[in-house]
């Protein structure tokens, strides 16, 4: 010490030493800060001083007595919450839970002022040594000394598994200290309620699930049971807003599901008496809603449901096309199956929540059962020919669009379009013929509806209807006007018809009357007179007239009758009995025609304006036919129909599925050169696929009879088959 | 009771009297001494007009921040020295708001100097960098000093002879520092330290075919989702560009350099968020030729590229020195020696280098010993260090709008923006200046 050189380094650490000297010092002021502690924990904080503890604690960390200071604070913190261990452990039954929680809060309370006080320490010692800040420390010890203590740790746990399943047996219990002790285990980090609560809260409500659920299986209906598993998932989901961490609600949610709903949804659906199929017949759409609500939660649910549904539809539509007794009448059997499409909407719309899966299932339903009958082209023709005859008299305009819209609908169904195509132009041509059209808006609206469904194409010649008509008003104002003598005598109306745009078939026309025969030649030269190069051809198959007659009393009528009626009752102007074969002859009428006609004059009752000998239902070629001058009828006009058959007898349809049969080939033709004309070469699996899918819109194509046209074409030199590979096609230019 | 306001406080500081309100005291926040002291806990005796509170405390400084927390505004005194100020400001837990009020937003164009710091190092600094609250650490050789923002300066950071090659950080407690692997040691590589006791934390591991490898780690970059990049040099010629997660420091990519291209010993990365790639660049003079080219992890695709290959050698002033990704303007920016500023655009994959003759501003006249030019780009603005000045250029045609000259300690070797700071490390001496914008004053 004497040394001098000694001495110089001497002065430098005294000064260090000053510093950190008095080892009582910190031991002191560690006293002082510990006794705060344990009056904080005490209750008993109003005597201190926060000024004088804050710089105490300052001073200790200031004077490297950080380490101290922190350890101190876990011991004593420690220390404190063995204690509070103790009496919480030792509070009886349902205190349990309250003394958890007020000693919780005071914890709380007591940690917040043990930080304020230690707050330079958490700053600045905590930070640059990493240790655990004050606040998460308090949590830390708290977990490990309170909730982890084994007295506390299974029965903290069981209280609340407890709670809750006295909860759901319908107890009342203390929500507000639930919150506050989940709340604290949530505090004490996301792992810790975990683990201390949730993941065997989930399995314990997964035992009551499995059990309650299988329990109602075997004593409530369908109905019921989803009443049940709704009102339990609600009460899960309230139960998570109340007391639990939100994000619990996924996983209760799913363990109920799981539980209620995924393991016994083939028994809900297919539940004797009171399934899905029960559901869908009594259109019970609060529980097909709920259905669809609970299932859609689980997967495979929705598919489960949509599956029945199909199945269901599928099973009713095949009995509704296949039925013979509905197949009588085809406005009725349309008017099912529009009922049936109403029926399933409503149920899509009210309980299933419009969902486009079970749109799409309930469309491809009906179009699998719809095409099961090949006369549904025809009967729906038939049904938008009865709704534009008669049946929309009366019916306001909107009204008119929702039934052809729905028509819309069912044809948007059919595979076989241009059979419905051929139909309609056959029943429009009629109609428009006959004028008997209820409206003529009605007719064009369902016309752009089928041409933006299917195109320019498709409608053209049914527009071209529509324009014959209208220049055939025209044509005979000028005729008439350029032939004022015309006045006097039979009033003739021709509509010329565009070859090709009507359904006409070649017929030979019949012998007219001679007035009539001169008035037609007089209408020829003015038609031909003012178009040049057209050829007229008359379809007397097709008209109508209304001719006077006067009966045996002088009773006189006007009889609305065709034009081949006309033709034979005008023969009994000049003669009272003519025998079948005169009028054969005379009218040139062929035979069937002549048969029906004869039919429709002489055996319909109080339409017989003729007689015939012998008196018999059909017609015999050795008939004879008088005038019935007893004829009466209460209405001055009387309508003769011709006996028609209002749906096409066998050899008929055989025809007209002939015609459509020969009039795909032309298409699918055009449609394999366009393919071909554009791909130059391709495989025969290939065209088959392109060929079928252009032509979709309008009918499905056979795939024999597409290769049978391929074959003609070949024939034609419009493709050749590949030399190498006989399965692929070239386009030849 | 007409006219006695209810929230006056009386403090009596180290013997002299204060009287303030519990308003103005709120300022301070809930984690301070007096948010706390006012906290219903505390059960503070309310007050009368003669009871008074006693802080055994320097009063000097005690005004200087109530001060503070009355205006927003921090005026120092000669008589108080800065040092105590920050001492007491740390006993109340108002130190932060000190630091805000010291200095005002970042603006290239308003900067001052403010301090200049001689270090203990003799000279040559490598690299100086920016820390997030005002700090900075100075790399030297194998050492590297920290320095908080009142500029006290913390135990400095020894990496026991091992030449350190950049430095970052990655809060304002950690550090990561790249260092040169010496020969025949198997150490080298990269460091996470602590700030405040200049301790290693961890190491990051390189494993190549699940074989931990010794390396040199060179350029660092940092990206948002906190992600470490550095250039690598294995020594088995695994060289090439590896990334690290910040928070558990495992490797989790490598990305390895392909013949005739340059990676592993790369001057600079940076990270483009917009883009999702990293900018690497690799300059003359550490290789023969220049190599730009920004890489896509995810599909381990060099999605642009640029290099000096084949140039014409003949004009020297060519040789691109520094390189910096401006993402909003999809371009690159370069510069040469000269300090003349050129433009890549980032868009077009055939690059080439438009240099800009407006930034031309040293022709000629170069000092006796050059540093070499170094960029930097912050919110908007263009810094490029030449000589003893850094030059600031702003707007969307990259205009020279303010130089920033202290006029001794020799040329700039490095500099570096961060925490509303601007360091410049001057390479003759062992000196390094701070810029600061000053703070807006309410008057």
């Amino acid at each position: 010490m004497s040394n001098p050189q000694r001495k110089r380094n001497f002065q430098i650490e005294a000064f260090k030493h000053k510093v950190v000297v008095d080892p009582k010092y910190a031991d002191k002021t560690w006293k002082i800060l510990e006794h705060a502690i344990h009056e904080i924990y005490n209750h008993n904080a109003s005597g201190l001083s926060f000024e004088e503890l804050y710089r105490n604690a300052y001073n200790m960390v200031l004077h490297k007595y950080g380490e101290k200071l922190y350890t101190g604070l876990v011991a004593t913190m420690t220390a404190h919450l063995k204690d509070i261990s103790k009496s919480i452990e030792d509070a009886q039954g349902g205190l349990f839970l309250e003394e958890l929680n007020r000693k919780w809060n005071d914890h709380n309370k007591a940690l917040q002022m043990i930080r304020d006080i230690l707050m330079y320490m958490d700053r600045t010692f905590i930070q640059s040594t990493r240790k655990t800040p004050v606040h998460e420390l308090g949590l830390i010890l708290w977990r490990d000394n309170v909730i982890y203590s084994s007295k506390i740790r299974t029965r903290l746990l069981d209280t609340l598994l407890e709670l809750v399943l006295r909860e759901r047996t319908g107890e009342v219990i203390n929500r507000g200290l639930m919150r506050n002790i989940i709340k604290m285990l949530m505090d004490l980090g996301s792992s810790v309620y975990q683990e201390e609560f949730e993941q065997p809260f989930l399995e314990v409500s997964a035992e009551f699930y499995k059990g309650e659920s299988q329990k109602f299986i075997e004593c409530c209906d369908c109905g019921e049971y989803l009443k049940k598993a709704e009102r339990r998932l609600n009460e899960e989901m309230e139960r998570v807003t109340h007391y639990l961490d939100a994000k619990s609600e996924a996983k209760i949610t799913n363990v109920v599901e799981k539980e209620m709903i995924a393991n016994h949804m083939l028994a809900l659906v297919h539940m004797e008496n009171s399934g899905l199929v029960n559901m869908l017949l009594d259109d019970k759409y609060e529980d097909l809603g709920r259905m669809y609500n609970l299932f859609r939660r689980v997967s495979n649910g929705l598919s489960t449901v949509r599956d029945v549904m199909t199945s269901h539809i599928r099973e009713i539509g095949k009995q509704l096309v296949t039925d013979p007794e509905r197949l009588k009448d085809p406005v009725e059997f349309v008017q099912r199956l529009l009922d049936e499409k109403d029926k399933y909407d409503k149920i899509i719309s009210s309980a299933f929540n419009n969902d486009k899966t079970f749109q799409n299932a309930l469309n491809s339903s009906f179009e699998y059962f719809i095409n099961l009958n090949a006369r549904s082209p025809e009967f729906i023709s038939l049904f938008v020919d009865d709704k534009l005859r008669k049946g929309l008299k009366g019916v306001s305009e909107e009204d008119v669009e929702v039934i052809l819209d729905k028509v819309m609908m069912l044809f948007r169904y059919l595979q076989e379009k241009d059979v419905f195509e051929k139909y309609y132009k056959q029943h429009l041509a009629k109609r428009l013929l006959s004028g008997k059209t209820v409206s003529d808006d009605a007719e064009r609206s369902l016309i752009v509806k089928l041409k933006t469904e299917c195109g320019y194409q498709f409608t053209s010649k049914l527009e071209g209807m529509f324009t014959d008509m209208k220049t055939s008003q025209d044509t005979m104002q000028g005729f008439y006007a350029s032939h004022p003598e015309l006045g006097e005598g039979p009033t003739l109306t021709v509509q010329v018809l565009t070859t090709g745009s009507w359904p006409t078939q070649p017929s030979v026309t019949c012998n007219l009357p001679a007035e009539m025969s001169a008035l037609c030649e007089k209408f020829r030269s003015y038609y031909l007179g003012t178009h040049t190069g057209r050829r007229l051809s008359w379809q007397t198959n097709m008209g109508t007239a209304d001719i006077k007659a006067t009966f045996g009393k002088g009773q006189k009528h006007e009889l609305n009758v065709s034009t081949y009626q006309m033709c034979v009752l005008m023969l009994f102007n000049n003669s009272d009995r003519l025998s079948y074969k005169e009028i054969e002859q005379a009218t040139e009428i062929p035979a069937s025609d002549l048969k029906r006609c004869l039919q429709s004059l002489a055996c319909v009752k109080g339409k017989n304006v003729l007689r015939k000998e012998p008196m018999s239902k059909d017609i015999g070629e050795d008939d004879a036919f008088f005038v019935n001058d007893k004829f009466t009828s209460k209405f001055y006009k009387v309508k003769i129909g011709t006996v028609v058959a209002q749906k096409e007898s066998e050899p008929e349809k055989q025809e007209t599925r002939q015609r459509v049969e020969e009039d795909r080939k032309p298409q699918i033709e055009a449609a394999v050169v366009r393919i071909m004309k554009s791909r130059r070469v391709l495989d025969h699996n290939n065209i088959i696929m392109e060929v079928t899918k252009q032509l979709q819109s309008r009918f499905l194509a056979n795939p024999t009879e597409i290769k049978k046209r391929i074959e003609s074409l070949i024939e034609r030199d419009f493709l050749e088959r590949d030399n190498v590979d006989r399965k692929l096609y070239r386009y030849l230019a | 009771m007409m006219g006695v306001q209810r929230d006056r406080v009386r403090f009596n500081v180290g013997g002299k009297t204060f009287e303030t309100t519990s308003t103005t005291l709120a300022n301070a926040g809930r984690n301070s001494f007096f948010g706390a002291l006012f906290d219903e806990n505390w059960n503070l005796q309310p007050m009368n007009s003669n009871s008074e509170l006693f802080i055994d405390r320097n009063p000097d400084c005690f005004a200087v921040l109530l001060d503070l927390l009355r205006t927003g505004e921090l005026y120092i005194p000669p008589n108080v020295p800065e040092k105590l100020l920050c001492r007491e400001a740390q006993f109340y837990g108002v130190l932060d708001h000190v630091r805000a009020a010291k200095w005002g937003q970042f603006d290239g164009n308003r900067l001052r100097l403010s301090r200049s710091i001689t270090g203990p190092a003799p000279g040559d600094g490598t690299a100086i960098r920016a820390g997030p609250d005002g700090g900075c650490c100075v790399a030297h050789g194998s050492m590297v000093h920290v320095y908080d923002w009142i500029m006290e300066e913390h135990p400095p950071i020894n990496l026991d002879f091992q030449r350190v090659n950049d430095a970052g950080w990655i809060d304002s407690e950690s550090i990561v520092i790249s260092a040169c692997e010496r020969l025949g040691t198997g150490d080298g590589g990269m460091g996470l330290f602590s700030s405040s006791a200049g301790e290693l934390r961890s190491k990051f591991q390189v494993s190549h075919g699940d074989q931990i490898k010794s390396y040199t780690a060179g350029a660092l970059a940092f990206s948002p989702d906190c992600k470490i990049f550095s250039s690598c040099k294995g020594r088995s010629n695994e060289y090439g560009v590896g990334v690290w997660d910040q928070i558990t420091g495992k490797q989790i990519d490598f990305f390895y350099e392909m013949p005739g291209w340059s990676l592993g010993d790369a001057d600079k990365l940076q990270w483009l968020n917009g883009y999702n790639c990293l900018l690497v660049a690799t300059l003359f003079p550490r290789k023969d030729n220049c190599y730009i080219s920004l890489l896509d992890f995810r599909e381990k695709n060099m999605v642009w590229s640029w290099s000096d290959i084949g140039a014409l050698t003949t004009f020297d002033e060519k040789r691109v020195r520094d390189a910096i990704a401006m993402e909003g303007s999809s371009s690159i920016c370069v510069v040469n020696e000269y300090e003349d500023l050129g433009f890549m655009d980032l868009r077009s994959a055939a690059a080439s280098v438009r240099w800009s003759s407006r930034s031309r501003l040293m022709s000629g006249k170069m000092s006796d010993e050059p540093c070499f030019p170094k960029l930097a780009l912050h919110e908007g603005q263009l810094f490029s260090s030449m000589s003893d000045c850094i030059s600031v250029f702003s707007g969307s045609d990259w205009v020279l709008t303010s130089r920033l000259r202290r006029g001794f300690g020799g040329s700039i070797c490095d500099f570096s923006i961060g925490g509303d700071r601007l360091f410049a490390l001057h390479s003759e001496k062992n000196v390094f200046d701070i810029w600061e914008t000053p703070p807006t004053s309410v008057l």
